[in-house]
């Protein structure tokens, strides 16, 4: 059993800025890969994007740079001068793996680009990603999170079915999703680089496109396309089925408590039966329009205010624990507060504590997986202050 | 070694794919379309309830599709003849599930030490809610990814479709890590894969702005908390939005030169990003006169003329339709089994050389049972056919 996580000795240089190359690099670092983070003399844009503590702009403090640098090493160059590229050339032929995400600055463009690095390390495999991709019109257009998760489908289905679609438009979600797909795909077909490397001892060139990234989440919506479907209407009064919280053609939903709201979705008929006697088998239950899953599915408006009238003398906790314990899908709707303090996160160890010289001790997501025979170094080293590698990292190439 | 540089980076690998539903199978295309032998395994005793419809079209591309009954003793013996000729194994069944089946972790690498077994459920195998029943749109709110996600003071929204895909593909990812640490190492690896954590692991700024200020973040619909203008405008025709990002003050003056407000361009309160986003709901009125004149995807190419991050909010049908996946090369032309030719969906990521996937239509239950069980575990004809008649390979 190793301690050292699953890519021990393996080298990545990442060039990436913001959130979808870092990401990348992120997930390579925590699978135990030696990451040295080639940031630019005034640093990655990600140092100037909240939260900061107080709100107060600070480069070592940024909250999201911190978590998406964790656990690498970093370097400045200056890769538009001779030195820095001298320098990254140097780097490049020691590394397994160069990551980037331009724009601005494409490592093509500094004469860094792949068939320059190939010729100096055959074996690299050099994964670059974009909004749009090398390739389609869109090829030079600029995006964000924000115009990834609307342009790729996202905000329509995040939403649901309203009232008024004209007055009530489609939302992305919180934080930066669209760029996270765009780092997870990236260091997917990375991943899969190096183990064809490791095969063949072939690298190579990857061009990964954030956009395609976030299609490719809705290959079940692209399949009812290409079958001739029409997409889920947005406009309530033309959804033929009747929905509850968008979940079309499943009992669920969102029900108000006390504290805020729980999630339900008893949509079997036996989860329907120990549902009923979680709520102490009211009245109404044996009225024949909630009888059947169709029945319930058709009078859902009317079933779902009973059902919000019991719930709200009840705390989320409450409800989703009794509703579990019935072995029935229901669960509170959390916030990063209730996260933080849940005895079944705390217990598998998610959150994990990284000291950083400039913001101190705080906690991290971790990551999803446990591995049996190589645990993963989480919480090797803090993100990099800009440069602090430089002696250690930069001086040996000379 | 130095086989070709056409081959797929997968090739060789053999993944015994007993998941179902979304998650599971969405990581197995990905390992198939890479070059991964997939065989898929199910039983018409309990079909994969994703079979219903075209969906199951996309979760199941370029795989093989044996049919095993694993509730009858021969029925498992098969499963575990094939653990012993397979690299990697991944189940997504509730926790408990597939010990209960007879192949819980100790007995898989019993039969083949060396193994990668992949295990994903809705809270992981092992805490005090690995019990929870779980469906993936509820784990969007069990995750605290919902509760930054939708309008202000309003109640949580649904979820959409989330939880699953992003697993898929995370599912993948981990897995091909774990082929990696084998070929450096010989060692297999058991994998317990949560999918609410992989959700959670979205979260740093919500997680890390609770501990640096205290404050519980509040969705904020399309909005941010530093960019401004962040939303969608209304375009013209019914229901027709264009989204805009503006990430910098140069972005700013593009913006307002490209609506002919150069009066908002001089104004000192809009001059940064903190002014542009208290005044945001006046400065959207005034670019919505302007978008309401253009057609979506026409206001995102003059935006992007100019460098303005923009595009249009669209469903999923013109997603489909969208001519940069046309021209970029990332459906599929396929010939499906009724005879109609249809574009189905690719993959993220293109490969220099010529490395290009697989991407096959899904296959059908059973349709690869002799391959499987005859060629693969030299079954003869009668053994088969006696099994058939048996409903263990069913």
């Amino acid at each position: 059993m190793t301690t050292d996580g699953l890519l021990p000795g393996v080298r990545v240089l990442d060039v990436g800025q913001g959130i979808s190359g870092p990401y990348c690099g992120k997930i390579l670092a925590q699978m135990g890969a030696e990451v040295i983070k080639v940031e630019p003399p005034d640093g990655d844009s990600a140092r100037r994007m909240g939260p900061f503590p107080k709100n107060i702009s600070h480069p070592e403090k940024s909250g999201l740079f911190l978590a998406l640098n964790a656990n690498k090493y970093g370097v400045t160059l200056d890769l538009s001068s001779p030195e820095g590229a001298d320098s990254f050339r140097k780097l490049a032929a020691t590394a397994d793996i160069v990551i980037e995400n331009p724009p601005p600055v494409f490592l093509e463009d500094l004469g860094l680009g792949y068939e320059s690095l190939k010729a100096i390390n055959p074996g690299i495999v050099f994964s670059s990603i974009t909004p749009f991709g090398n390739r389609g019109p869109y090829k030079d257009y600029k995006a964000t999170d924000l115009v990834l998760y609307h342009m790729s489908g996202h905000a329509h289905g995040l939403l649901g079915a309203v009232k008024d679609p004209d007055n009530d438009p489609p939302i992305r979600a919180g934080g930066h999703q669209a760029e996270f797909v765009g780092g997870l795909a990236a260091a997917t077909a990375t991943m899969m680089a190096l183990y064809g490397k490791r095969m063949t001892g072939i690298g190579g060139r990857i061009d990964i496109s954030s956009f395609e990234a976030m299609v490719t989440q809705l290959i079940s919506g692209l399949a009812n396309s290409a079958w001739g479907r029409p997409a889920p209407p947005r406009d309530i009064a033309k959804v033929e089925e009747a929905a509850i919280g968008g979940m079309v053609g499943a009992i669920g939903g969102i029900l108000p408590c006390n504290d805020g709201y729980v999630a339900i979705s008893p949509r079997e008929d036996a989860q329907w039966e120990r549902w009923l006697g979680v709520m102490g088998n009211p009245e109404w239950s044996t009225d024949d329009r909630y009888s059947t899953r169709d029945s319930r599915q058709k009078n859902s408006p009317s079933l779902w205010k009973l059902l919000s009238d019991w719930s709200v003398h009840y705390s989320k906790h409450e409800i989703a624990s009794l509703g579990q314990e019935q072995r029935i899908p229901c669960f509170p709707v959390n916030t990063v507060l209730d996260l933080m303090s849940d005895e079944h996160l705390a217990h598998r160890e998610f959150f994990v504590e990284i000291q950083h010289p400039a913001v101190g001790v705080l906690k991290y997501p971790g990551s999803a997986y446990k591995l049996s025979n190589s645990p993963l170094p989480l919480a090797a080293r803090p993100a990099p202050l800009l440069g602090e590698h430089n002696s250690e990292i930069l001086e040996g190439l000379r | 070694m130095f086989e070709s540089t056409n081959q797929l980076p997968l090739h060789g690998i053999r993944v015994l794919d007993l998941s179902w539903i979304i998650a599971g199978p969405t990581s197995t295309r990905f390992l198939a379309s890479m070059g991964a032998e997939v065989i898929k395994v199910g039983s018409a005793r309990r079909p994969d309830p994703s079979t219903r419809g075209p969906a199951f079209q996309a979760y199941n591309q370029s795989k093989l599709y044996a049919s095993l009954n694993i509730s009858k003793p021969e029925g498992l013996e098969l499963v575990k003849h094939l653990l012993s000729v397979s690299d990697v194994v991944i189940e997504n069944f509730a926790a408990g599930v597939i010990e209960r089946l007879g192949l819980g972790y100790e007995i898989v690498r019993g039969v083949n030490p060396d193994i990668i077994m992949v295990a994903s459920s809705g809270t992981g195998h092992y805490g005090p809610h690995t019990d929870y029943v779980a469906y993936g749109s509820l784990l969007q709110h069990y995750t605290g990814w919902n509760s930054i996600s939708g309008y202000p003071q309003r109640e949580p929204v649904p979820g959409g479709l989330w939880a699953d895909p992003w697993v898929g593909m995370e599912l993948a990812m981990v897995t091909v890590a774990a082929l990696n640490n084998r070929a450096q190492t010989g060692q297999g690896q058991y994998v317990d894969f949560s999918m609410a954590e992989a959700l959670s692991a979205c979260l740093p700024e919500a997680v890390l702005d609770y501990q640096m200020n205290d404050r519980v973040k509040e969705p904020m619909g399309n909005r941010d908390d530093w960019y401004a203008p962040h939303d969608v405008f209304h375009c013209a025709g019914s229901d027709r939005w264009v989204a805009i990002a503006v990430t910098n003050d140069e972005e700013w003056a593009s913006l307002c030169r490209l609506i002919e407000r150069p009066d908002l361009a001089s104004d000192t309160r809009y001059a940064d990003a903190e002014g542009r986003r208290r005044y945001q709901d006046r400065l959207g009125v005034a670019i919505t006169e302007w978008t309401m004149q253009h057609e979506d995807h026409q206001a995102m190419a003059l935006l992007q003329q100019v460098g303005v991050p923009a595009g249009p909010s669209q469903d999923i049908l013109r997603v489909f339709k969208e001519e940069q996946l046309a021209e970029s090369g990332y459906f599929s032309r396929v010939e499906t089994r009724d005879g109609i030719i249809r574009d189905l969906p690719g993959l993220p990521w293109r490969f220099d050389g010529d490395r290009s996937p697989i991407l096959t239509e899904a296959p059908e239950l059973g349709q690869d049972n002799s391959f499987v069980y005859r060629e693969l575990l030299g079954l003869t004809q009668e053994d088969l056919e006696r099994m058939v008649a048996d409903q263990i390979i069913y």
